[in-house]
């Protein structure tokens, strides 16, 4: 029954049976997806969109704290990708590394004036941060290309020493990103089962409690903030890849309010798997509503407010609902000792 | 040099006391409904795209029959553009309050969800029926144009937004302080228990300020139409000065959000004089230095805002 | 001798003063009781003594250290804890996993990102006993949220154990408490004064007489009377206030 919410009980295992499931459904989905109706490229934009959720819902989900200016991070990764490639080493994992490196540090410094702040004042101010980015990267056009864009960023091969692979395809960068995507899992399911976690999800509980049984909530919030920036990084390099350039427009506001909007959709609140199923949600809905009006993001606000509404926990909440559901029913009907030791 | 900056200084004062105008109403329906209310800018934006419907068939909508209105003056399509404008926009607000009543009592953030979704619908329902192209208002030509005193040029429509802000800021200071209406907003923004023991109806009171509330900011959205233009994306840049203000200003307080809103216009008013492009960075700039060394903004209470 | 000393503490908000002079000293072993009429700064006296206010002037000393202005989590450290008059508790988490959060040892790996916590049963019998202490044996997977008004109280206690203090600054614990949940307090807060230095903001006379050793009573930012409850018990301030049944 709690296969869709946060887990009560933090687990000591790497790997679990959703996780075996949405490796298994993501590791195949390039043979599939053309039968279904949608393309590779759209594959590669979902799963980079998936590595940058996952770390955003870190602070939303379960730090419980709304950052309104995270677009500006996934920005800041791509063209940090770019430079890096443009002027340093073109080298993948340099490439990289600095992206992440680059993204975490600015992140960091950004942290410094929010750590300290709770609510929607801390929603405020990151949206004033990410708007200076916005600014500072549409208007310092020597480096960033301005509304143009930095362009001919190259998908660096894969470079493993003795064998290299071209990532030239859609399909090849896939693999790439999907490699990404485990280690990126992996590393957040045991985070989110640690003692780091637990803290984390009592400061969105109660961050006067966490003070005042000893932890620093500013340091928390500093360190999260920063992560799921140094993320963010790693999303934007891969998606400066997948665009073969860094362009301004997923800095903006609009776009650092979709992925909190993605991420809630999903059920971030409720489920680790949360952001998966709201990005999958919201570029299979692009495309598909996408199809027939030219307005798509009208319906696609209104399924959003729906969803506040009706069913705050988005899908992850509605699955879990559901299957608690199926569970009381078969309960109901079933054997009254099962009912009585179901808890 | 100084003298230079006069015509400056009257833009940014014009611009700020819009900006304080949209900010106000912005802070009532935070007091009263401690919702921040993403969509603000949106409803500024509807409110200048439905002065636009009333004022000229550019509108683009099937409107023919209305052909021998729109061949009355140009002043009374103003006059009634500046009524119906707020009406509509009002009606609006309702709808989007009956939604957010879901939301109440629930973590804030579930409100600023909401409310950034009915932004998003109101940006695409605009771009739908009227495209994403530029509109201009129509304005009356006793407030349109300029005029040269010294050897400076100045702005009649400008000293006209300035004017016609600072009195609906003044008529609205009267409204919430002089009136019985104004006591129960405010009792509304200190307690909502307090409302229901003055033996008000919560409900409806919350229904009526995000409709005034609204309709402040399609006023905001008219009289700035010829400033910035009629645009879709216009929303966002009318919401984020809004916030800008409030923080700047501290919640729940009137003067304070008027004074910041003075203060947030003249920067960019000033800004924009020399550095056309870097203008909107130092609105920003300023926020975050006033709020990294006064939490609360420069006269703010405690508030919903950190919860 | 005062294991922790207020000396000369003023708290003002704006221009409102809250803290005229405040001079307080607790005993170790003992329990200190601290009484007055609501509005008479108890709470925020606690607030300053625990890091949540730094204080405008005055010091603050625990052990012979200044603690001045140290943050909640600074002073948390130093051995200091307490628990709330209006209850803060992790309301999505067991009553198990807020005394968790709260021990020691988890917050020496609050930085562990990768090794889960459960199954770890040193942690768990650690907490599991304290959940004992404060009468709570039995509800350990019972959600805060779900739990009696008086089950929160005493969990509220128990979290502030977990951090094993040396001192614990104990805010209206009776508050909203019936007849026999006082009595199980009583008990509870008997128990604990064996092991561990108290200080109590307490309402219910009859319960803080009954088990302080030593009380002060605050009004308008001042400690207007010290002493034992026999001879506070003639003390004209202290008549003056709810202690009628008492005296």
């Amino acid at each position: 029954m709690q296969a869709m919410e946060y887990d009560k009980k933090q687990t000591a295992a790497w790997i679990t049976p959703p996780m075996l499931i949405a490796f298994a459904v993501f590791a195949t989905l390039p043979l599939w997806i053309e039968t279904v109706g949608l393309y590779e490229y759209l594959a590669v934009e979902v799963l980079i969109w998936v590595i940058f959720a996952m770390g955003f819902n870190l602070l939303l989900g379960y730090g419980g704290l709304p950052s309104f200016g995270h677009g500006a991070f996934f920005g800041i990764g791509a063209y940090a990708f770019g430079l890096a490639q443009f002027n340093v080493w073109a080298n993948l994992w340099f490439c990289l590394a600095a992206a992440i490196f680059v993204t975490a540090v600015i992140g960091g410094i950004a942290a410094l004036f929010l750590s300290h702040r709770r609510g929607i004042y801390f929603a405020l101010m990151t949206i004033a941060v990410g708007q200076i980015f916005y600014f500072i990267a549409s208007k310092w056009t020597t480096v960033t290309g301005g509304e143009d864009g930095m362009l001919n960023i190259k998908r660096l091969p894969v470079d493993f020493g003795l064998v290299e692979f071209s990532i030239k395809s859609n399909v090849g960068l896939y693999y790439l990103t999907f490699g990404l995507f485990v280690v990126v899992t992996l590393l957040l399911w045991r985070l989110t089962n640690s003692p780091y976690g637990r803290v984390l999800r009592a400061m969105k509980q109660n961050e006067t409690r966490v003070a005042f049984i000893g932890y620093s909530p500013r340091l928390y919030k500093w360190s999260v903030f920063t992560l799921s920036c140094a993320i963010a990084g790693l999303a934007g390099g891969l998606f400066a890849m997948a665009q073969e350039g860094a362009y301004i427009n997923i800095m903006s506001l609009q776009w650092s309010g979709t992925i909190v909007l993605i991420v809630l959709i999903g059920g971030g609140f409720v489920s680790f798997w949360g952001p998966l199923l709201g990005v999958i949600f919201y570029f299979v809905s692009r495309d598909v509503l996408g199809a027939y009006t030219d307005t798509w993001l009208l319906w696609f606000g209104l399924i959003f407010m729906g969803l506040v509404m009706f069913k705050p926990d988005g899908l992850a909440g509605i699955w879990r609902d559901y299957i608690g559901g199926r569970k009381a029913k078969s309960e109901q009907s079933g054997n009254p000792a099962t009912v009585a030791s179901g808890r | 040099m100084l003298y230079d900056l006069i015509p400056h200084i009257i833009n940014g004062l014009a611009l700020g006391l819009l900006f304080a105008l949209l900010a106000l109403g912005f802070m009532l329906i935070i007091g009263v409904m401690e919702v921040i209310n993403l969509a603000h800018g949106s409803l500024f934006a509807l409110g200048a795209y439905i002065a636009l419907v009333v004022m000229t068939p550019d509108g683009g909508l099937p409107f023919a029959f209305m052909q021998p209105y729109y061949d009355l003056p140009v002043i009374p399509r103003y006059i009634i553009a500046l009524i119906v404008g707020p009406i509509v926009v009002g009606v609006v607000g309702m709808g989007l309050e009956i939604c957010l009543r879901r939301t109440y009592g629930k973590d804030p953030l579930y409100g600023l969800l909401l409310t950034f979704g009915a932004a998003m619908v109101l940006e695409e329902g605009i771009r739908e029926i009227w495209g994403s192209s530029e509109y201009a208002l129509p304005i009356p030509r006793g407030i349109s144009g300029g005029f040269i005193a010294g050897d400076l040029i100045y702005s009649n429509y400008r000293i006209y937004a300035a004017i016609f802000s600072a009195a609906m800021i003044g008529v609205l200071w009267v409204f919430l302080n002089k009136t019985p209406y104004g006591a129960v907003i405010k009792a509304g923004a200190h307690d909502s228990e307090m409302v229901r023991a003055l033996g008000y109806n919560l409900k409806r009171l919350r229904l009526y300020v995000f409709a005034f509330g609204a309709a402040l900011a399609a006023i905001a959205g008219i009289i700035m139409a010829p400033i910035w233009g009629i645009r879709p994306v216009v929303g966002v840049d009318a919401v984020v000065p809004a916030f800008v203000v409030i923080v700047l200003g501290g919640v729940g307080s009137f003067w304070g959000s008027v004074s910041a809103g003075i203060l947030v216009g003249l920067v960019v008013g000033l800004t924009a004089a020399f550095l056309t492009d870097w203008s909107l960075l130092s609105m920003y700039l300023l926020l975050l230095a006033v709020v990294t060394f006064r939490a609360r903004g420069l006269a703010g209470k405690a508030s919903v805002l950190e919860a | 001798m005062a294991v922790f000393e207020a000396q000369h503490l003023h708290k003002r908000f704006g221009d409102q003063v809250v803290l005229e002079e405040i001079n307080l000293s607790f005993e170790a072993g003992q329990l200190s009781g601290i009484m007055g009429p609501n509005g008479a700064g108890k709470t925020t006296c606690f607030n300053v003594l625990t890091g949540r206010y730094k204080p405008n002037r005055g010091k603050v000393v625990f052990e012979g250290k200044d603690i001045t202005g140290l943050s909640p989590e600074a002073v948390v450290r130093k051995g200091i804890s307490r628990s709330f008059q209006i209850m803060n508790l992790f309301d999505d988490y067991t009553a198990l996993d807020n005394v968790v959060v709260a021990l020691p040892q988890v917050r020496k790996r609050g930085f562990d990102v990768l090794h889960a916590l459960d199954g770890h049963s040193e942690t768990q019998d650690r907490a599991s006993e304290i959940l004992r202490r404060v009468g709570l044996a039995g509800r350990e997977g019972a959600n805060a949220k779900a739990m009696s008004y008086g089950e929160r109280r005493a969990l509220e206690i128990g979290v502030a154990l977990a951090t094993e203090p040396r001192i614990l600054f104990v805010d209206e614990p009776t508050a909203g408490l019936g007849t026999e949940a006082t009595a199980q307090l009583a008990d509870l807060i008997r128990e604990l004064k064996r092991s561990t230095t108290i200080v109590m903001i307490e309402h219910d006379m009859r319960f803080l007489f009954g088990l302080a050793d030593q009380i002060s009573v605050i009004h308008w930012g001042q400690v207007i009377a010290q002493g034992t409850p026999e001879e506070l018990r003639g003390n004209k301030w202290v008549q003056r206030s709810n202690l009628g049944g008492l005296a």
